[in-house]
């Protein structure tokens, strides 16, 4: 029984549901209904789930309630106390009043889905249209239209935020600060601890178990930064510091990193000399007496360790995270990001090369000499004049004999010397043919045909322009799932694809028709000009459809 | 080319910080042309609507310059303006003395081009030719022009000739040059439609236009083309008509949407041959399977 372990608020007997008689519970959950005498729970609606509760008027001769749910399933309860109809009312009366106050309590979870959604739609007005256009006209079902169609918009929301890294200077970059007799003043922010504590996971520790239990957070931090641990570069014993064993399992660390080494051939993490070259090119070996004492060797390895520990505190958050993208190996020690320990040593040595090859040669000093020397081909061409008469048709050229083009000859220069004498003006262009020309290009004419369409986009009001821009986004992401199904493999698919076709359907009377009618009505002109296109692509999609219907069902 | 003059503009000019726009009208005078095999006067009509353009042209503005051409068939050569001073041009019923001497030099120049052809044979103008000449005079221009003044430059083709695909490559090379410099180049047909000139109006974002009746040549010149083209965006004009980009197959010489190109040299063929035949490479059989059936179908 689920009942055993929710609290009955209120127990209703004498309740009918769909003509069997039963117990009505209002449990601290939900509401559920049993039929009398038997342990089965026949209705069950969680409170998240009910939208409203609604009763039957007075007067009536039955005494109902009916609860609502989200999905637009309704159950309705029928109250028959034997006590007559004031038994009733009183019965139902208790009901609706537990759910009165329940029902808002549960309300707010189901709110807080709607507020996300809500806050999703009015930040993305594109979304919003597509909701518009799609689900409040009953083309697609809110369900289905969350599930799918806005599936990228909430994704988009649950992407991770990317982790930030440490920065390898963030402990230098706390300047301290004088102030004035003698001692130092630290400005620590949050960003900084949690750098801290990214890098050193023993403060970490230490941090948990001493605050606030031992020590204030302020004090906690005067100790950290007056400790040997953050001044181990300086070489002083004092042994009674809480952070001495931080250091020692930080000590223990780089021992293990140094053991597992360095897959880079230019970092060389146990050696602390400083060795430089001689005149003649060979490594000096004198050491300095008295000079490089192990303070110096002392910060290297401090240098060094915090490098390895920032670069680490990257590589654990890597893994940590789903998107781990660069092949590091957390548990190894990597400076340069490069190799994994895992690797063979010939691919080791490969990687090696390929590092010193990157280092020692430089694009700009390759030689320009190899290039040069490569010679051009030649292009040998069979038939050069056709090659360069290019991609013309064949015009047919009508020759004139030559006596006739003699004539034609003698005929122009007879007209050229009629220039030589002022003739008496006459009118170039005849009314007549002005006219004629002017209204062939006046808009209308013979050579401004097509300037109609043109202008389209002139004779098309906004609003009716932002409908058409409206019906195609809709009907474009429809379009989008719809050929998405193709070809249709698995039955999902298939079940999919006819959802599809029925949502096709739906958009073309609910959106298309009444637009193209109103367009009839406003813009006769242009009538079916404007939905031309988006008819094309629905019959295309139609067309796809009753053709798979045809195949399949051979 | 180096015949002509080159007007002095120092004093006009530098004064004034104005646009200077410069029209070469290039007028087919080659006597091959239909039209004037049937009729030589339309001749005459032609020149006159194009001096009485061109001088509609000079009168927008004082700065504006002109210079036409005649495209021959065997020359192309700028008759306006010409060689040497014309100093003698008198005022002629009251008419401004440099429309004057528009006429009078483009008639005497264009009426010596047309004698110096002697010759009985016909042939096609060389339209590419002199357009190529009005870049090379445009961009001297651009040369020489003051530092700091504005030089709007367009050509004009007045034409009847019918289109020839053996000035293809010339064409082309030309209309392109003219996009890079700006130049925009209008064409005028008088006779019959000029599909590369078409093609070339396309690119250099000038109009195209085919004029229904010879009667009314000015009225068509003064309407679609004396208004500069940043004007023109603001006119109701004629729309461009869709230019048919399509290429002829080098192999029948027809018009195709698709079909192969051979990847050495660029040759155009309506059917695949495994030897291209203007540079002979060998091209592997297409293993498509779609190529199978028709192979079958064809045995």
């Amino acid at each position: 029984m689920s009942t055993s372990m929710e609290d009955v608020l209120l127990q209703v007997s004498q309740v009918r549901y769909k003509k069997g008689d039963g117990t009505l519970f209002l449990m601290d959950q939900r509401l559920i209904w049993m039929v009398e005498n038997k342990d089965t729970v026949v209705v069950s609606h969680p409170y998240a789930d009910i939208k409203s509760q609604k009763i039957s008027p007075e007067g009536k001769a039955k005494v109902q309630l009916q609860v609502v749910l989200h999905n637009g399933v309704s159950s309705t309860f029928h109250f028959t106390n034997k006590t007559g109809i004031h038994g009733q009312l009183a019965d139902r009366d208790k009901v609706k009043e537990m759910l009165q106050t329940l029902l808002p309590k549960f309300k707010r979870k189901v709110d807080r889905e709607l507020e996300e959604k809500n806050k999703l739609l009015s930040s993305n007005p594109a979304l919003l249209q597509l909701y518009k256009d799609l689900v409040m006209t009953e083309v697609v079902t809110s369900e289905e239209f969350w599930s799918q169609h806005a599936q990228q918009y909430t994704e988009k929301q649950k992407q991770q935020p990317q982790e930030i890294g440490v920065s390898g200077a963030f402990l230098a970059d706390i300047k301290p600060q004088t102030d004035g007799c003698n001692g130092l003043k630290y400005n620590i922010t949050p960003d900084i601890i949690e750098c801290i504590f990214k890098t050193y996971p023993a403060v970490k520790k230490k941090y948990i178990d001493n605050v606030p239990s031992k020590l204030s957070e302020s004090q906690f931090w005067t100790k950290f930064f007056q400790s040997h641990y953050f001044h181990r570069d300086r070489k002083y014993a004092e042994s009674k510091d809480i952070f001495t064993e931080c250091g020692k399992i930080d000590d223990q660390e780089m021992k293990k990193d140094i053991q597992t080494g360095v897959d880079d051939p230019f970092v060389n993490l146990t050696e602390f000399e400083d060795k430089t070259l001689d005149e003649g090119y060979g490594t000096g070996s004198n050491q300095l007496p008295g000079h490089s004492g192990t303070v110096s060797q002392a910060m290297i390895k401090r240098f060094n360790q915090h490098s390895i520990m920032v670069l680490k505190s990257c590589t654990t958050k890597t893994t940590a995270t789903p998107a781990q993208q660069n092949g590091t190996d957390p548990n190894f020690s990597n400076i340069n990001g490069e190799n994994t320990s895992g690797e063979s040593t010939t691919s080791a040595a490969v990687g090696k090369r390929k590092r010193l090859l990157e280092k020692i040669t430089y694009d700009d000093l390759e030689d320009v000499e190899s290039k040069k020397n490569a010679t051009s081909v030649h292009l040998n061409l069979s038939k050069i004049e056709r090659y360069l008469h290019g991609p013309m048709p064949d015009s047919n050229t009508d020759y004139i004999n030559s006596s006739e083009a003699s004539s034609i000859l003698r005929g122009v220069i007879q007209e050229t010397r009629q220039w030589n004498s002022r003739y008496p003006a006459t009118s170039l262009v005849t009314p007549a043919a002005a006219v004629g020309a002017l209204g062939e290009l006046s808009p209308g004419g013979a050579l401004m045909r097509g300037f109609q369409e043109q202008s389209l986009a002139q004779l098309v009001p906004p609003d009716i322009e932002k409908e058409v821009r409206n019906l195609y986004l809709a009907l474009c992401e429809l379009l989008k799932h719809f050929w998405r199904c193709f070809p249709p493999t698995t039955s999902t698919t298939e079940v999919k694809l006819i959802k599809m076709h029925e949502a096709l359907n739906r958009f073309h009377t609910a959106k298309l028709k009444p637009f193209e009618d109103k367009l009839l009505r406003e813009l006769s002109p242009l009538s079916h000009h404007l939905t031309k296109h988006l008819n094309q692509l629905l019959n295309a999609a139609y067309q796809k459809f009753s053709n798979w219907q045809k195949i399949k069902s051979r | 080319m180096n015949n002509i003059v080159l007007p002095d503009e120092t004093q006009t000019d530098s004064s004034s910080d104005d646009e200077t726009s410069l029209v070469v009208v290039i007028l087919d005078s080659n006597p091959g042309q239909k039209m004037l095999r049937d009729s030589p006067h339309v001749l005459t009509h032609c020149v006159d609507s194009i001096i009485a353009f061109a001088n509609s042209h000079l009168m927008q503005k004082a700065q504006n310059k002109l210079a036409i051409m005649a495209c021959h068939s065997k020359t192309s050569q700028f008759i306006y303006p010409g060689q040497g001073k014309h100093t003698d041009v008198r005022q002629v019923d009251g008419q401004y003395e440099v429309f004057t001497a528009v006429e009078k030099i483009t008639k005497k120049n264009l009426a010596k081009v047309l004698t110096a052809d002697s010759s009985t044979v016909t042939k096609e103008s060389l339209l590419a030719g002199a357009i190529a000449m009005a870049l090379c005079y445009i961009s001297r221009l651009q040369r020489t022009k003051p530092p700091g003044a504005t030089l709007n430059c367009r050509i004009l083709v007045v034409t009847g000739s019918s289109c020839s695909a053996s000035q293809y490559m010339n064409y082309m090379n030309v209309f392109f040059t003219a996009q890079k410099q700006n130049v925009v180049i209008d064409v005028c047909a008088l006779d019959q439609h000029l599909s590369l000139l078409q093609q070339g109006c396309d690119i250099t974002n000038g109009l195209y236009l085919k004029v229904p009746q010879l009667q009314g040549l000015l009225q068509y010149l003064l309407w679609v083309f004396l208004p500069e083209p940043p004007i023109r965006e603001k006119l109701v004009l004629p729309p461009p008509l869709k230019v048919d980009y399509r290429a002829a197959c080098f192999c029948h010489r027809q018009l195709i949407e698709i079909g192969y190109v051979c990847s050495v040299c660029l040759s155009i063929f309506c059917r695949f041959s495994p030897i291209c035949t203007t540079c002979h490479t060998v091209f592997k059989m297409p293993a498509l399977p779609a190529v199978k059936p028709k192979k079958k179908k064809k045995i």
